[in-house]
């Protein structure tokens, strides 16, 4: 049986007093999976492990059942596109991609280089210096010497930074065919709709845990279904308005702030239906609802807060 | 596959501004020189002045600063841009990467200084420069600037400071201390490079070894700083 192409068992990395990573654990093999997080949520030092630029603190790391820190070999079938670091400024596109086919040991480096090179759509610019492409074009450059040796697994650190929609769409669609082909490919973002555009499948990082994992459907369900706090604001009666709230199915619970209604709901489409019939019957008129904590990181703190919840 | 490595690290640290800045510490001794031969009188010893500035100035100064600088940049600019992800995500043996390191950072280091000394030899010595006079000190820098090179590059991976650890190694350790202590001067790589000078010159200080005992010396010590910085790559957090 082969190996899988990322094993981590209870792996946490740390620098000094600060926790990167928590206790995950987690396989991989095949398939487009996105890795989800805000900053500094631990993503790049996942993938860091996963690359064996790292070491973890504690737990171990597999990459087709070795430790990559160890066996330089691996490389052949990694590919890595890093989040920052663009290739050396003085090389063109092409020395860079033909570089990283020689290293990797390709016979013909020159004819991978091309094909590298034009995946990426980047053979009219190739004879450029690296230093004088923009931004999404280094990061082109990232991805065709990653892909250049053909690897079985391709890491990649937010590959769409910097990306107009055009390459954006360009890349995502090649990423998926990668997945389709069979290949691993772990891609880190902080956005989900980027990221469920072409996975199947998410790990969920916040603050170093691994808080959820599944199907992108199932993390999108999750998310949607998590309670929610709206703010509305009354014309006058808002007490009356939270009496009668308070009787609303849709309701789970009403405070009273300034004069303002905090509702929380686990059910927000059925409280779009039932808040006007409540504001009719408390003879009051709604100037302003508005949802509270629906930005990403409060998304995050749920989903950390349940894990927390499952976890005792 | 050493040769890609090597050239693409030579390039990039050529390329860089303080290649300028190092060819001006590398003119040092020539400007000497040529003052002297500009100025020298006929009672003045030609070869006692040769010896004292490659001696003094040029190999435990000029060529270790050199050696140091580039023996740090070889991994030091790469850690720091990040491109040394690009070298390491491959199936590149760890050892070759860091020779093909060490010996890119030396052929920079000897660009500058060879010539430096060959000039300052030519000019000091004037009709009395022989292949003997300037192929020994040579000889003695070529060694000495290795071992530079090979300590700087793992010194650069050990840690962040690496320029002034070095700076602090040969101002403090090798200027100051082993000068007048015996003993420190056998942990000096610049006091074997001198014991070169010293064979070709005897009005050089007593050497703290042999020729042999030296190049044998300075030879474990790249070979000590190669192997633990191989090592020193395989566990390093990168960036």
């Amino acid at each position: 049986m082969s190996e899988p192409a990322i094993e981590f068992t209870g792996v946490s990395r740390w620098y000094g007093d600060t926790v990167s990573l928590a206790d995950v654990t987690f396989t991989i093999d095949g398939g487009v999976v996105g890795l989800l997080g805000h900053n500094g949520a631990g993503k790049s030092t996942t993938l860091k492990l996963c690359a064996g630029f790292s070491t973890p603190s504690t737990g171990s790391v597999r990459i087709f059942g070795a430790n990559p820190r160890r066996s330089p070999e691996i490389y052949r079938r990694l590919g890595m596109v890093p989040d920052h670091s663009p290739p050396w400024p003085f090389l063109t596109a092409r020395q860079v991609v033909q570089l990283s086919a020689r290293l990797h040991k390709i016979r013909d480096s020159s004819d991978a280089a091309e094909q590298a090179l034009a995946t990426v759509d980047l053979v009219e610019s190739a004879d450029r210096p690296v230093g004088e492409f923009s931004h999404g074009m280094r990061q082109r450059v990232k991805l065709a010497q990653a892909l250049v040796h053909g690897p079985d697994l391709l890491l990649l650190d937010e590959p769409l930074n910097g990306l107009d929609p055009t390459q954006r769409g360009h890349v995502i669609d090649l990423l998926t065919r990668l997945g389709v082909e069979g290949r691993t490919v772990l891609v880190s973002s902080h956005v989900l709709h980027e990221v469920e555009r072409m996975a199947p499948r998410v790990l969920v990082l916040v603050n170093g845990h691994l808080v959820a994992e599944g199907s992108t459907d199932g993390i999108r369900r999750l998310i949607s279904e998590r309670p929610r706090r709206v703010l509305v604001t009354a014309d006058g009666n808002s007490r009356a308005l939270a009496r009668e709230l308070l009787d609303t199915p849709a309701v789970d619970a009403v405070r009273l702030n300034d004069g303002q209604v905090e509702i929380e709901t686990s059910d927000p489409s059925r409280l779009s239906r039932e808040l006007p019939v409540a504001a009719v019957r408390a003879q009051t008129l709604l100037h302003e609802v508005r949802p509270v904590g629906d930005d990403l990181e409060s998304v995050y703190a749920y989903l950390h807060e349940r894990a927390r919840g499952q976890a005792r | 596959m050493i040769g890609p490595i090597y050239r693409l690290t030579l390039r990039a640290l050529l390329v860089q501004k303080r290649t300028l800045m190092l060819a001006v510490i590398a003119l040092a001794p020539v400007v000497t020189a040529l003052i002297f031969a500009l100025a020298r009188s006929p009672q003045d010893g030609v070869r006692d002045f040769y010896s004292t500035i490659v001696q003094q100035l040029f190999v435990p100064t000029v060529a270790s600063l050199i050696a140091l600088v580039f023996g740090v940049s070889a991994f030091g600019d790469e850690r720091e841009d990040g491109t040394i992800l690009y070298l390491v995500a491959t199936p590149q043996p760890r050892v070759e990467l860091v020779v093909a390191k060490v010996a890119a950072a030396w052929t920079a280091t000897l660009a500058l200084v060879v010539p430096s000394l060959v000039l300052s030899g030519v000019l000091a010595l004037g009709g009395q420069a022989s292949i003997r006079l300037i192929g020994w000190p040579l000889l003695g820098v070529l060694l000495s600037t290795l071992a530079y090179c090979a300590a700087s590059a793992w010194l650069s991976l050990m840690t962040r400071r690496p320029v002034v650890i070095g700076i602090i190694y040969i101002l403090l350790w090798e200027g100051s201390i082993a000068t007048f202590a015996a003993s420190a001067a056998k942990l000096s790589i610049s006091a074997y490079g001198r014991a070169f000078v010293a064979h070709a010159l005897p009005q050089a200080a007593k050497p703290v070894a042999g020729t042999v005992s030296s190049a044998i010396v300075l030879a474990v010590v790249v070979a000590v700083a190669v192997a633990a910085a191989t090592r020193r790559l395989v566990t390093a957090e990168l960036p």
